[in-house]
């Protein structure tokens, strides 16, 4: 089983957040890639828009299939990581930190406090995986 | 373990596409029982992945002279005419325990049922191990051109295919079974960047078959339904309760129709597509 970094925190859709301040940096985690497989496409929203907790911030497609991307926290999209438009491997290779996908202004880092460390994380997809 | 059952029923492809989204979108906020539907397409229809692009997939000029319908789907994969087929769709939670954990386990859990059913009319297939690569690039717009992972072949022909969206714990799987193929209306809809045309056809001739290539037309569609319920029934030890739209969905059903699926933009352009965004 792999290993979460200890400085995310994590949602139940195999979202991560690593904080700073009122900023929130988002992404996939590892076990979400290898998950999903070879990643083909991904669609992003815009800067300046916003986004809700538990509602889809994006859309990925692999040869498996379509996922949506459930944000783990409310805001405005600061950023968009355009490195991955450009290279959307980088997803798969380093999910963690590279292939980071949207910078988010948190409205209420309350919603914090319902996301899940790297251990909890850990229990949760041990879990999953085992189709619990 | 009970299902709900929506029979089989001729609709056009953007009522199609919006009901399948209404009861995967309901089924995530309300939780409800799994879900097996059979339809087809009226007028004829082209469907698109959710990420093609429309212009590089579809002649859309040769489309609205011959009335096809463009819609873009929910699901991703590529393009299908879906004009002599029948389309299944499945909606249940990813952790129902008839599915395993792994997403290609849907599909060949889904695929063994098909594959039972089509045994049952006569059709002898196998699945797909490990997606057959045709090496025919100016092909791989079209969806039979290619066979994934656990889709079903006849003699390494492919004669269902289906595609996948998941999010907040359900999954969505459609696919379509075909009764008849047209390599060359195939290629002349799905295939506007052509090469050698004539190659073409005889590529996706020899990569794609249908129900009827092989039994004919013996077996109405009503009655094709009927052998996909029970063997859905038999292999996952499942009751399917016939059942229609509840009054949420039907609500979601006709404003996903009015906002998204019979808008040029979500189907040709392909944008301002994230339903609640």
């Amino acid at each position: 089983m792999k290993v979460f970094p200890d400085d995310l925190l994590y949602n139940r859709e195999h979202t991560w957040v690593r904080v700073e301040g009122e900023l929130a940096t988002i992404g996939i985690t590892d076990y979400a890639q290898e998950n999903l497989g070879e990643i083909l496409a991904v669609e992003l929203p815009e800067v300046d828009s916003y986004v809700e907790r538990d509602e889809p911030f994006g859309t990925i497609e692999s040869a498996k299939g379509v996922f949506e991307l459930i944000s783990p926290v409310s805001g405005e999209v600061i950023s968009v990581n355009e490195d991955i438009l450009d290279d959307i491997g980088i997803i798969n290779s380093d999910p963690h930190d590279t292939g980071w996908m949207i910078v988010i202004g948190m409205k209420d880092l309350e919603e914090l406090d319902d996301l899940l460390d790297s251990r909890e994380y850990h229990d949760f997809v041990l879990k999953e995986a085992e189709g619990g | 373990m009970i299902w709900r059952f929506i029979p089989y029923k001729r609709l056009n492809a953007f009522e199609n596409m919006a009901t399948d989204e209404a009861l995967f979108r309901e089924n995530q906020l309300r939780g409800a029982k799994p879900i097996l539907r059979f339809y087809s397409w009226s007028p004829p229809s082209i469907s698109l992945g959710y990420f093609q692009e429309t212009s590089k997939e579809v002649d859309i000029e040769e489309c609205r002279r011959c009335h096809i319908d463009i819609v873009r789907r929910p699901t991703g994969g590529k393009a299908v005419l879906h004009e002599h087929d029948l389309t299944y769709a499945v909606i249940a939670k990813d952790n129902n325990p008839l599915f395993p954990p792994d997403i290609l386990g849907t599909y060949r859990v889904i695929s063994g049922c098909i594959a039972d059913a089509l045994s049952e009319l006569g059709i002898k297939t196998e699945m797909s191990v490990d997606g057959r690569t045709s090496g025919q690039d100016s092909l791989k717009a079209a969806c039979f051109s290619s066979p994934s992972q656990y889709e079903l072949l006849v003699n390494k022909r492919k004669i269902c295919g289906s595609a996948q969206v998941r999010s907040r714990g359900v999954f969505l799987q459609h696919g379509s079974i075909l009764l008849d193929f047209d390599p060359v209306k195939n290629c002349a809809l799905l295939l506007p960047q052509h090469g050698n045309r004539g190659r073409q056809i005889e590529n996706l001739r020899k990569s794609v078959t249908s129900i009827y290539e092989h039994i004919g037309t013996e077996f109405s569609v009503d009655k094709i339904c009927h052998v996909l319920q029970r063997s859905f029934e038999k292999k996952l030890g499942i009751e399917l309760v016939e059942g229609g739209l509840t009054m949420e969905e039907e609500i979601l059903m006709i404003q996903l129709m009015k906002d998204k699926y019979t808008s040029d933009k979500w189907n040709i352009e392909g944008k301002g597509t994230l339903y609640g965004s």
